[in-house]
């Protein structure tokens, strides 16, 4: 039966050589979720977390020309400065929850390199009901430069 | 009046489901036919009912019947015509819907086909109308497509913007396909397991459903990254998101399934393991629908929650507890007749191709899980993303590739040297080749070149047989293409596996390059400025604004030269809908065999003075969805039946 | 004898999966939770004033709806005329707030569900800003001491109105 042992050995060692993959892994790209109190109280530079908070309103400063978005994320107990390069996605916004992934600069800021923001499927946001029409202001200015279609 | 009739039928169709399931298994168990005649009418009689519901249902969203909830918040009076019969399977409760129906018709299908067998047919009968009357007891209970809305509205909240596209109609269509199609072969896996006959009768019965199945699969996801590359603008196909990796698990093991049957057609061996498989594959859909509707892990996708949650794990726990167990109870029946001679052989390779794609799964199922399980044991939140899932699975797939090759021509039981170097040599000189001419060319990707030269071998082995064989055919009289044709014919499972490799390489050549050699950039431009990339300028010419029947949307106008001298206009929008919180990105992308551009408007100034654009080159691309289209012929040519055999 | 630990090694999975439900994976905590409500001082449809100011020491439960939010508002203002007239005796109080409502929508929103409970517009959104409202319907549940104690996204349920309240209520 030294065939069957044969087999058995080279299915181990394939057990383990997947199981150190998985391992390796998960050890190196699992990134932690932190809340801005859990950051505030114990920053460590330079390690891969997932922060998640509500984007306070009046924080947010976007640069087009330069493309440097800046704003604070708060539990309600602490507020954590970001900074991001590149537009926000189009779920982003103050007042709304969003989620970054990135690291702690120890220059006072954390860095992130994806924003991702909450969407939820619940209910209906005062976008162009007959009421408000902040979006349609937008197009009305867009169409009086004569370049509506 | 839709909101009775519809919930009715689908109770009465629990019902009906449940009898015959029952009638089904009693009949089996006792030889009484009368019974299972009557399971039958019951199934054909269930499929009747679940048809009029769909009708019903679109009937509700065509003539606008907001008394019925789904359809209120689905769409409103402004979504057009056909978003609105697409709107029917667009969320939770008429997806189930959809799912159900397939069922049905997949049972009906089964009833026509295989009612002259004896012995395993009953049992499968049995076990498919228990399914059916699962999915129809959960749109009874946790999940009525039909819920009644008092006061009816005026008007509806209107359809995700993200559903508003042609993957919407095809998506989701082609996945439940291959999920529900699954649901067949596990139902005579459990027929074999019952009746204690676990050899071939059961796998030969399903192989073309097998098949089937798993192509619709494979077109489901393929289609998902298509819909997720031109639709969510990120220029991305992939994300190993939960819901994604809830649907590529069942591929996995289906696509192992797959080829483990032939092992077990021809060798009689590995008996338990496909049992195992099939169930696995079943249990992993049952898994991945869960997944997508419990909320249990985050996700992009997510469907909504609620109750349905417990009734999909208790079934996934039934399911799984019942089939396992009756695997242990039928254990010894499931001895292999033959064994694995050597380690160069077709049967290893097989083998290892099988110990690859499950490993795959099971890499993707830890991952998936794994936030769960550390937040469980260690109380920790954790992320598991891309990275993960790369490196485990890019050594995995990159074996895949080179057991494609080796497989189909390495000799059964023991391979001699002679058979070795007559079938290998010359592929692995040409992949070789291949790789060390991408080195000297200057790409220094490890993983590009590897990829390339197992792709060229594999490539090679296949290219070697085919052109034998036709040589075979040309050497008794025929022409070359009548050669060539005779071939495809005569062996058209082989050849058209065959095609469906080579479509997968394609593919695999399409990620590689997509992943190596993609760039992107960003910049805020005024109108006349231009940002250059890879050698496509892209000039600001303006914004403008219109009024689409669901939205409104700021378009810019972007002028597009390569270095040809060539220029295109390209028109990325900021789509604005009255039911959405955050304006939906409009991207626009010029497909090529090389290169795809891909533009996606960013911020913009009120005034139309600046726009934000994010532009991309994503390499080779295309090739995926090229890859698709040759998976699919080749699916074609394998499932077409054979004239010699029954 | 191994042989069922095939079956049985299910179990811990689905033990697993079944913990799942316990945990929300989206929670993101809300930074207006435990903070002092914003005072507000509104001039209901009827023309009379409405302030939270007013109401003091009662358990209030703010509510923004909108005519044109189909089909969520719909289903909920049942459910709130039928909890405000199931506590109206109780020390707790019912306040709608309609966002960017034209005033004969809004009005006929109030006429078709019998709302009992004073409404009111908030001219310029000043109200729904501080409560940073970004879509309807969102309610918001304040203790007696003036306090945000949760807010809620969504068509309320009896059920949840309820239990909110009461637990509201309990404390003194």
């Amino acid at each position: 039966m030294t065939r069957h042992r044969k087999f058995l050995a080279g299915g181990a060692v394939i057990l383990a050589a997947l199981a150190y993959l998985i391992y390796a892994g998960l050890t190196q790209s699992a990134v932690y979720f932190i809340t801005p109190s859990e950051l505030q109280a114990a920053p460590v530079t330079g390690k891969a977390y997932r922060l998640g908070g509500m984007v306070l309103p009046g924080s947010v400063e976007w640069n087009p020309a330069t493309l440097d978005l800046a704003f604070a994320l708060s539990d309600g107990k602490a507020s954590v400065p970001v900074r991001h390069r590149g537009t926000a996605p189009d779920l982003f916004g103050e007042g709304r929850g969003a989620v970054v992934e990135g690291s702690w600069t120890g220059d006072g800021y954390f860095k992130a390199s994806q924003i991702m923001a909450k969407h939820s499927e619940d209910y209906k946001a005062p976008h162009g009901n007959p009421g408000d029409a902040s979006y349609r202001d937008l197009l009305r200015t867009l169409k009086k430069d004569g370049t509506a279609r | 009046m839709i909101p009775e009739i519809g919930t009715g039928a689908l109770a009465v169709g629990a019902a009906l489901a449940l009898y015959g399931g029952v009638a089904a298994a009693v009949g089996a168990g006792t030889g009484r036919s009368a019974l299972i005649a009557s399971a039958q009418h019951a199934a054909l009689a269930v499929f009747a009912l679940v048809t009029g519901c769909f009708l019903l249902l679109a009937y509700a969203f065509l003539t606008f019947d907001f008394s019925v909830r789904y359809v209120a918040i689905q769409t409103n009076l402004a979504t057009p015509f056909y978003y609105r019969i697409t709107a029917v399977w667009g969320a939770l409760e008429g997806s189930i819907l959809l799912w159900a129906w397939m069922l049905t018709l997949y049972t009906l299908v089964m009833v026509l086909r295989h009612r002259a067998q004896r012995d395993l047919y009953p049992w499968a009968l049995a076990v498919m109308l228990g399914i059916v009357a699962f999915f129809l007891v959960v749109m009874t209970i946790p999940a009525p497509p039909f819920e009644r809305l008092t006061p009816v509205p005026p008007d509806g909240r209107g359809l995700n913007p993200l559903l508003e596209d042609t993957g919407m109609i095809t998506h989701p269509v082609a996945l439940y396909l291959g999920f529900t199609g699954f649901s067949v072969p596990f139902a005579f896996a459990l027929a074999a397991l019952i009746t204690g006959r676990v050899g071939d009768a059961w796998i030969a019965t399903t192989r073309r459903w097998t098949i089937i199945a798993w192509y619709f699969l494979s077109l489901g996801l393929l289609i998902g990254g298509w819909w997720s590359y031109h639709v969510l603008g990120w220029g991305g196909y992939w994300a190993w998101d939960p819901v994604e990796n809830a649907a590529f698990m069942p591929w996995l093991t289906g696509t192992a399934f797959l080829h483990s049957a032939m092992i077990q057609e021809r060798r009689r061996m590995l008996k338990l393991w496909n049992i195992s498989l099939v169930i696995l594959t079943f249990g992993l859909t049952i898994f991945g629908t869960f997944l997508t509707r419990s909320g249990v892990i985050a996700s992009v996708h997510a469907f909504s929650q609620g109750s349905i949650g417990a009734f999909f794990l208790s079934f996934l726990a039934l399911v799984l507890l019942g089939a396992f167990g009756l695997l242990a109870w039928r254990w010894d029946r499931l001895r292999a007749d033959g064994e694995l001679d050597s380690v160069l052989s077709r049967e290893s390779a097989f083998l290892l191709n099988n110990l690859a794609l499950v490993a795959a799964a099971f890499t993707v199922f830890f991952g998936t899980v794994f936030p769960l399980l550390s937040e469980a044991v260690r109380g920790v939140k954790v992320s598991v993303g891309a990275p993960f899932f790369n490196q485990v699975n890019v050594p995995l797939f990159l074996a895949l590739i080179f057991l494609m090759g080796v497989g189909p021509l390495i000799a059964w039981r023991r391979a001699s040297v002679e058979n070795l170097t007559r079938n290998f040599l010359g592929p692995v000189a040409v992949g070789t080749g291949a790789a060390a001419v991408l080195w000297l060319v200057g790409v220094r990707s490890t993983l590009a070149v590897l990829t390339l030269g197992l792709t060229v071998f594999t490539a090679g082995t296949m290219a070697l047989d085919f052109s034998r064989a036709a040589r075979a055919r040309m050497r008794g009289g025929l022409g070359l293409l009548p050669a060539m044709a005779t071939v495809l014919r005569r062996h058209n499972r082989r050849y058209g596996g065959f095609a469906i490799h080579f479509g997968i390489l394609i593919i695999a050549l399409g990620v590689t390059g997509s992943q190596a050699w993609s760039v992107q950039t960003e910049a805020t431009l005024r109108p006349g400025e231009t940002v250059r990339l890879a050698g496509y300028a892209v000039r600001f010419d303006g914004l403008s604004a219109a009024q689409d029947s669901t939205h409104a949307k700021v378009i810019g106008t972007f002028t597009v030269s390569n270095g040809r001298g060539e220029a295109t206009v390209m028109r990325p929008t900021k789509k604005f809908y009255p039911q959405e919180q955050s304006p939906i990105a409009g991207v626009d992308y010029r497909m090529g065999l090389r290169e795809d551009l891909y533009l996606v408007l960013g911020d913009f100034a009120r005034d139309g003075s600046q726009a934000t654009v994010k532009a991309l080159v994503n390499r080779l691309v295309s090739w995926i969805w090229i890859g698709g289209l040759v998976l699919t012929l080749g699916a074609l040519l394998a499932i077409i039946p054979d004239d010699k055999r029954a | 004898m191994w042989k069922w630990l095939i079956p049985l090694s299910v179990l811990p999975v689905v033990v697993l999966l079944a913990y799942g439900f316990r945990t929300n994976p989206r929670e993101i905590p809300s930074p207006l939770i435990g903070r002092a409500a914003a005072p507000f001082a509104l001039r209901s449809f009827d023309g009379a004033p409405v302030s939270l100011e007013s109401l003091k020491g009662r358990v209030v439960v703010l509510n923004f709806w909108a005519s044109w939010c189909y089909p969520a508002c719909y289903e909920e203002a049942p459910v709130l005329e039928r909890s405000w007239r199931a506590f109206r005796d109780r020390d707790v109080a019912v306040v709608g707030v309609a966002i960017q409502d034209k005033e004969e929508s809004a009005r006929k929103f109030i006429r078709d569900f019998s709302f009992s409970f004073p409404n009111a517009p908030d001219p310029g959104g000043k109200v729904s800003i501080d409560y940073g409202v970004y879509g309807v319907p969102e309610t918001f549940f304040i203790d007696r001491a003036g306090r945000i104690r949760r807010k809620h996204a969504g068509a309320l349920t009896d059920e949840l109105f309820r239990t909110e309240v009461e637990k509201l209520l309990r404390e003194s």
